[in-house]
């Protein structure tokens, strides 16, 4: 197991439950989104996976360890929480050089980095001027220090710029692509869309869904179909599909049918259909379709 | 332990605070002591016994027991300062057993406050004699027993790092914890002595550890007179000196047993 297993996760701060029984598992060679709105838990759960959060109760293991129990623990995970967690008079160089050498890691391995993370122009100025893109670089030079197979970021494109933004999506893609193992939490649901292959989604410390991002999407696909016999048509399709509701007089959404089978079935009793419109629904979609069900179930 | 502590020496060395507290050790030393030897105790307000005594020796070099703040702020810093900066994330990522980074910060600030002690003690055996030399005086305590008497300050200042990273891993909050070092060595521990009854606890505190270390007297006898009352009666140098660790065992142990254990959020 080179992936991340969570089991029952829970942890309480007296009477507030901040996770809650949270399972769930993270595989390699994929980018996985951590979502949920602010104060979901993700943080706290992102911590307990290194030990900076003791758990109530419940296990995480990183390819099959707790981390504490990991010889040499960031030679298989790396993380980043805080936006800058660097002296500020200490220049880049400098403060990966600390890390180098906490790690056991050779100085070699931080020119590395630096060129690898293009900051090596900055390296030897005060981490204190440094942008919210070169913070997040040098965050995740650091993080990268042991080569690890895992990599943890908690919302690591928080102040990004639309180009530091794309940098960061593809440079997390090679990442996974390279058979590591990526989560990354985030509360801005478009932005992970485009990068993330599987999801798993909190609210209020519990899972409200977990799985690979197209099935997410694909179950929660739509059809609006317009016609001027969408009362007659409504029916009929109630019939196969799993949700017709209506959102105009003269339009529908359908969920559980694809365009092609509800022409069939209104070709089928004589019904008109001037338009159909299959949907891709953003995350945001599925986000609230999905907290709005649990909140009502 | 070993990649810790070079990493903490990193550390220390990578910004230039290092130097700047060394040069404030020789200012200390050289510069305090010069001028305290150049001018005489027996020209200060009230007066005090010359450097031909050996009450008046001991006097000039008692004042650098109150620069023991110093060390004890820059021991402080070395643990606030990962919580003020947050690199407190990064440095229990890479070691989450977290007695072993405060162990290394132990190690490490320990031998860089006997360096500043060295310094400071150094400087200032060189301004003593240079300024006994240029007024032509004998010094009222032979050369062995000052350079002696010196090392003791040395090895205090050693130890009032490590109490100060104590105290830092105890409180973690930076003005809170220097707050609480400096205030308590320059306010709270010369209060508690004139409390009778209480001032008999003074050889037991740090700053009566620091007075037993040092062979410092004058400030507890000062305060015995003023107040009338008995002289306190200090521990031997090398209790004192124990003493003074056992208080950093002790913090240190403290903030092992819950601070440094809290979540890190």
């Amino acid at each position: 197991m080179t992936g991340i297993e969570v089991r029952n996760l829970t942890k309480r701060y007296g009477p507030i439950t901040a996770v809650d029984t949270l399972s769930f598992t993270v595989r390699p060679g994929a980018v996985t989104a951590f979502l949920g709105p602010n104060g979901a838990g993700k943080t706290t759960t992102l911590r307990m996976m290194i030990d900076h959060v003791a758990p109530t109760s419940g296990s995480v293991t990183i390819c099959g360890r707790r981390y504490r129990d990991l010889p040499r623990p960031t030679t298989v995970v790396g993380a980043v929480f805080d936006a800058s967690a660097f002296h500020p008079h200490h220049s880049a160089r400098d403060h990966l050089r600390i890390y180098a050498a906490m790690g056991g890691f050779p100085d070699g391995r931080v020119q590395e980095l630096l060129t690898l993370l293009g900051l090596a122009d900055a390296a030897e100025r005060r981490t204190g001027g440094f942008s919210t893109g070169m913070r997040q670089r040098l965050n995740l030079a650091t993080a990268l220090l042991g080569d690890p197979r895992v990599l943890l970021l908690d919302e690591p494109s928080n102040g990004l710029d639309p180009e530091g933004t794309a940098w960061l999506r593809s440079f997390l893609r090679d990442l996974a692509d390279d058979g590591r193992t990526i989560l990354i939490s985030s509360h801005v649901l478009s932005e992970v869309q485009q990068i993330a292959d599987d999801v798993v989604v909190i609210r209020q410390g519990r899972l409200l869904t977990a799985g690979p991002l197209h099935e997410l999407t694909g179950t929660a696909q739509a059809v609006l179909v317009r016609s001027p016999d969408s009362a007659e048509l409504s029916r009929i399709l109630m019939r196969h599909a799993q949700a017709v509701r209506a959102d105009g007089p003269d339009e529908l959404r359908v969920r559980g049918l694809d365009a092609a089978r509800i022409a069939d079935l209104a070709a089928g009793q004589g019904l008109r259909i001037h338009g159909l419109t299959s949907e891709h629904p953003s995350l945001e979609q599925i986000f609230l379709d999905l907290a709005g069900e649990r909140t009502n179930g | 332990m070993r990649p810790l502590i070079h990493a903490e020496l990193r550390r220390l060395l990578a910004t230039r605070m290092w130097l700047g507290t060394l040069l404030v050790a020789a200012l200390l030393g050289g510069g305090l002591i010069g001028l305290l030897a150049v001018i005489g105790p027996e020209n200060f307000d009230p007066p005090m016994p010359g450097l031909h005594t050996e009450a008046g020796v001991r006097a000039v070099l008692g004042f650098l027991g109150f620069t023991a703040f110093i060390p004890a702020a820059i021991g402080t810093l070395a643990v606030t300062s990962e919580y003020r900066h947050r690199t407190v994330n990064f440095t229990f990522l890479f070691a989450p057993d977290r007695w072993r980074v405060l162990a290394a910060k132990l190690s490490t600030y320990g031998f860089a406050g006997l360096i500043y002690g060295i310094v400071l003690s150094s400087t200032a055996a060189l301004a003593l004699f240079g300024a006994a030399a240029l007024r032509g005086v004998s010094l009222g305590l032979p050369t062995a027993t000052v350079i002696e008497l010196l090392a003791r300050l040395a090895v205090a200042m050693g130890a009032y790092t490590v109490l100060g990273v104590g105290m830092g891993a105890l409180i973690r909050h930076q003005v809170a914890a220097l707050c609480v070092v400096i205030g308590y060595l320059y306010g709270a521990e010369l209060l508690l002595m004139m409390i009778p009854g209480v001032r008999h606890l003074y050889p037991w505190l740090p700053g009566g550890a620091t007075s037993a270390l040092t062979d410092f007297t004058a400030v507890a006898d000062a305060l015995s007179q003023q107040l009338s009352a008995e002289p306190v009666r200090l521990l031997s140098p090398l209790a004192g000196g124990l003493l003074l660790l056992g208080y950093t065992v002790l913090a240190s142990t403290a903030a092992l047993l819950k601070p440094m254990r809290r979540d890190v959020i």
